[in-house]
């Protein structure tokens, strides 16, 4: 049986002190060792920014590509093998802004795969440029008078697209946190959480006291997440109240149980049978 | 015989229908053809053609002589009648046209095809109509009409075949009494090849590779391979998904690739653009996969559904800062079928990207192919399980190894963990900033560009040793093969090199072809002379003369003779 343990790894770590990033670590191994995975059998991949690098932190299969195409790079793995579990690093630059076309279409497709989206409000690695999620008006060195666009409402957006699994999380509840990554990893079809998470180098307006004055647990609430539009209601809640956990579940055919002629058997493991084949090339 | 046969008319009107009757038939009766489309980004209207070369002896490039033109549309008549040779006939859509009787040329035939295909049975039939009208001038067999109408038209019922059958031989004997000097006997016969376009022969060796997923956005003219390559999943384990854009397709081939199973995308120039970010990833993560680049005219949106060799220097340099990789221009259908095979062996050899340069000329037109199209023996993939792995558990993707390959181990497939990346790493696949491991690694890869090398062919040549040596790489080599020959006719000491390897660079074998020619010519679609650039970059041999085509229309063989006569090389 796997224990936590079995997911340390000798990497020295790059994040800065307090970053949020570590309790997504942490809630991560709690999940894989609570769901009795071993690094042999998990598959992590991410794309560019400080989120993306928390593959290398971590004892497990790791591809760590290009900046906004962790999830085409997933849905290619997963076609040429479904057995395989995936899950995404990524964050809010990487997966909202360079990476938008295929947040919008890995949904669409229903991947069975899980996202996780760091989301700080903020671009770390660049040095503290606004992000698409970041605040209307937040000031920052490169949005001297404040930024002038809309912030990007992940929920809604994956709400809109018909996401089957869609959650919100917080880096200051690693016990809520790694439940719902647990849920994410055994619901069938494309499931994504974002996790909001100060960024304490960068972000001085979403601290972690910030949050943490409005999170509330919608389970604590006796909400059922079933109900389309009323997941698209809460999925609107910010500023003084935020909604953690599930906002919508419904599971539908995934996309290697759509592709006809995949059946069950993965891409991979099919034979290759050069009889038949010159048939075709006769 | 050696004809060539032009149809005109409108986009929608059915050209490639008529085309695709002639060729049948052609082909049928055992005859070489090579069949050009000539068509306008557009769906209808506009102007568009079809032309077929038929051939009793082998045949590789196009004609400028037109023996037949069936012209659907006024236009076409307009456009092509003085293409027509003496002896020529050109058979005219009366209903269409309505041209001044004075403007007709003596050999003109008119003939109203839509009265007549009313009279078969629906205006729908007017291609098979002209289709029946050509072919009877060209001596075909009635019979041989016949059969490949009931062939084409079978799964549509017999009320279709017969009124089809009715429209050929009411355009077949609207010909009866028409004298064309060229008219020759055909009858069904034994096919001399395989009747098959660039598009398809890419399919099928990918096919016969083992590829199992491709992924593409669709553009012209690359999306053919990928709809040929799709038409295979219903019998065999082939996944093809239509991604969101180039960058998608090319990032999940990298992710299915990584995962195990053999992966491609067709795209042409701009497509490309879009893909060369992760064409580096590919390289950093040392994953293979085979990109087909179909060229068009650029920049930009250029020229969509014309051709083009521009892209030669492009590829060889496509992504930021240096990596290995594989660039192959394949000139005909067979050729194409066996570049792909090897490209996918030695992409995951090398586990290196693969670069296969088509054209829309090689990807559209239709070729006999002689030689048998044959599934490889063996497919070897160069991945090794935890048995193979001294020490599993410890096992490091990017070993430090003297030839630069390092053992590839799966993800999920055993203890060896497999750990990518696209930034710099250490053996183990972790980021490093080191310099002293930067250093490593990029030796580790520039290491492979030996064993590349190797694997490289030597460029095919004809008459090597000639006064006068041409040069050419991927789809023209027909048209400078049919050109060198005509120089010999004329009595011209020449001889012609095809490069269809061309990276890494088989520096050694083109210096020593070109260094027993006293003049070398590159003959190229391009207008920078890139292949010519290319050989002097890589052997210091200059080229003395250049011919260069940039209309965005295959070049000829009169092409490379009238340009050599204005050069005083012929």
């Amino acid at each position: 049986m796997a224990t936590r343990n079995d997911f340390e790894n000798s990497y020295e770590n790059k994040w800065c002190p307090g970053c949020g990033n570590f309790a997504i670590l942490d809630s991560m191994k709690d999940a894989f060792a609570a769901m009795g995975l071993s690094p042999e059998t998990l598959l992590l991949i991410s794309g560019i920014g400080q989120a993306a690098k928390t593959p290398h932190f971590m004892r497990c299969n790791m591809f760590h590509t290009l900046h906004g195409r962790a999830l085409p790079v997933a849905t290619g793995a997963k076609v040429a093998n479904h057995d395989l579990n995936i899950l995404v690093n990524s964050g809010d630059g990487d997966c909202y802004g360079e990476g938008g076309n295929h947040f919008l279409n890995a949904i669409r497709r229903n991947v069975n795969i899980t996202l996780l989206v760091h989301n700080n409000k903020i671009y770390g690695l660049t040095k503290g440029q606004a992000s698409p999620t970041t605040d209307m008006g937040m000031v920052t060195k490169m949005q001297r008078h404040g930024v002038i666009s809309e912030s990007f409402n992940p929920l809604a957006v994956a709400l809109a697209m018909k996401c089957g699994f869609v959650a919100r999380g917080f880096s200051g509840d690693k016990k809520q946190l790694s439940g719902l990554i647990q849920d994410a990893m055994t619901f069938k079809g494309f499931a994504m959480i974002d996790i909001l998470q100060p960024c304490v180098t960068f972000n001085k307006v979403n601290t972690f006291a910030w949050f943490k004055e409005r999170v509330y647990d919608l389970a604590a609430t006796g909400y059922a997440p079933d109900d389309y539009l009323k997941a698209f209601e809460v999925s609107q809640e910010w500023e003084e109240k935020i909604p953690t956990g599930i906002i919508f579940k419904k599971q539908r055919p995934a996309f290697t149980e759509k592709i006809e002629g995949l059946g069950s058997k993965t891409l991979i493991s099919q034979t290759w049978n050069p009889e038949k084949i010159q048939t075709v090339l006769n | 015989m050696d004809i060539t046969v032009k149809i005109g008319g409108e986009a929608g009107q059915g050209i490639q229908t008529v085309g695709a009757l002639i060729s049948q038939a052609c082909h049928s009766a055992g005859y070489y053809l090579l069949s050009v489309n000539d068509f306008e980004s557009r769906i209808r209207g506009g102007h568009s053609f079809l032309q077929i070369r038929v051939s009793d002896a082998p045949i590789t490039a196009p004609s400028h002589r037109v023996a037949l033109l069936v012209a659907l549309n006024r236009q076409t008549y307009d456009l092509h009648k003085q293409e027509v040779d003496s002896t020529g006939v050109i058979l005219l859509n009366d209903a269409e046209n309505r041209v001044e009787k004075n403007t007709v040329r003596l050999n003109t035939v008119r003939l109203n095809i839509d009265e007549l295909a009313i009279q078969a049975g629906g205006k729908i039939t007017a291609n098979t109509v002209a289709a029946g009208a050509v072919l009877s001038l060209m001596g075909a067999d009635f019979q041989l009409i016949e059969t490949i109408l009931t062939k084409r038209f079978s799964s549509k019922g017999d009320g279709v075949v017969q009124m089809n059958v009715a429209a050929a031989r009411l355009g077949y004997e609207s010909m009866s009494g028409v004298d064309f000097s060229a008219k020759t006997v055909m009858k069904s016969s034994a096919p001399k090849g395989k009747l098959i376009n660039g598009s398809r022969a890419a399919a099928l060796g990918a096919l016969a590779a083992d590829c199992r997923f491709a992924a593409f956005y669709p553009m012209s003219p690359a999306t053919a391979i990928m709809g040929a390559f799709d038409s295979f999943s219903d019998d065999f384990p082939i996944v093809t998904e239509q991604a969101e854009d180039e960058i998608a397709a090319m990032n999940m081939i990298i992710g299915a690739s990584y995962a195990g199973v053999r992966a491609m995308t067709s795209t042409s120039g701009g497509g490309f653009c879009l893909m060369t970010e992760a064409l580096g990833l590919a390289a950093m993560a040392e994953t293979p996969v085979v990109v087909i680049n179909a060229q068009r005219p650029g920049p930009a949106t250029g020229l969509p559904t014309r051709t083009s060799q521009s892209d030669l220097l492009f590829v060889i340099n496509a992504s930021q800062d240096e990596f290995p990789r594989f660039v192959f221009a394949p000139g005909a259908p067979h050729e194409t079928f066996e570049t792909m095979i090897r490209a996918f062996h030695l992409s995951d050899k090398y586990q290196a990207p693969a670069i296969i340069l088509m054209d829309q000329y090689l990807c559209d037109s239709s070729f006999v192919a002689e030689k048998p199209f044959a599934v490889p023996e063996k497919i070897e993939r160069f991945i090794v399980g935890d048995d193979q792995i001294e020490n599993s558990s410890e096992y490091q993707r990017f070993a430090l190894t003297a030839d630069g390959v390092s053992p590839r181990a799966l993800p999920c497939a055993g203890r060896a963990l497999s750990l990518a990346t696209g930034n710099e790493h250490l053996e183990d696949g972790h980021i490093s900033e080191d310099q002293t491991n930067r250093k490593k690694m990029v030796e580790k890869r520039l290491a492979k560009f030996s064993g590349m090398r190797a694997e490289m062919r030597a460029p095919e040549t004809y008459h090597e040793g000639a006064a006068l040596m041409l040069a050419s790489w991927g789809s023209s080599n027909g048209a400078v093969k049919e050109a060198t020959l005509a120089l010999n006719e004329m009595g011209v000491d020449a001889g012609c090199m095809n490069l269809v390897d061309i990276w890494p660079f088989p520096g050694e074998p083109v210096a020593e072809i070109l260094s027993k020619s006293r003049r070398f010519v590159v003959v190229e679609c391009n207008s920078y002379a890139q292949l010519g650039k290319l050989i002097a970059q890589e052997t210091g041999v200059q080229y003395d003369h250049a011919v260069l085509k940039y209309d965005g229309r295959p070049i000829y063989p009169i092409d490379i003779l009238n340009d050599l006569k204005d050069a005083g090389l012929a």
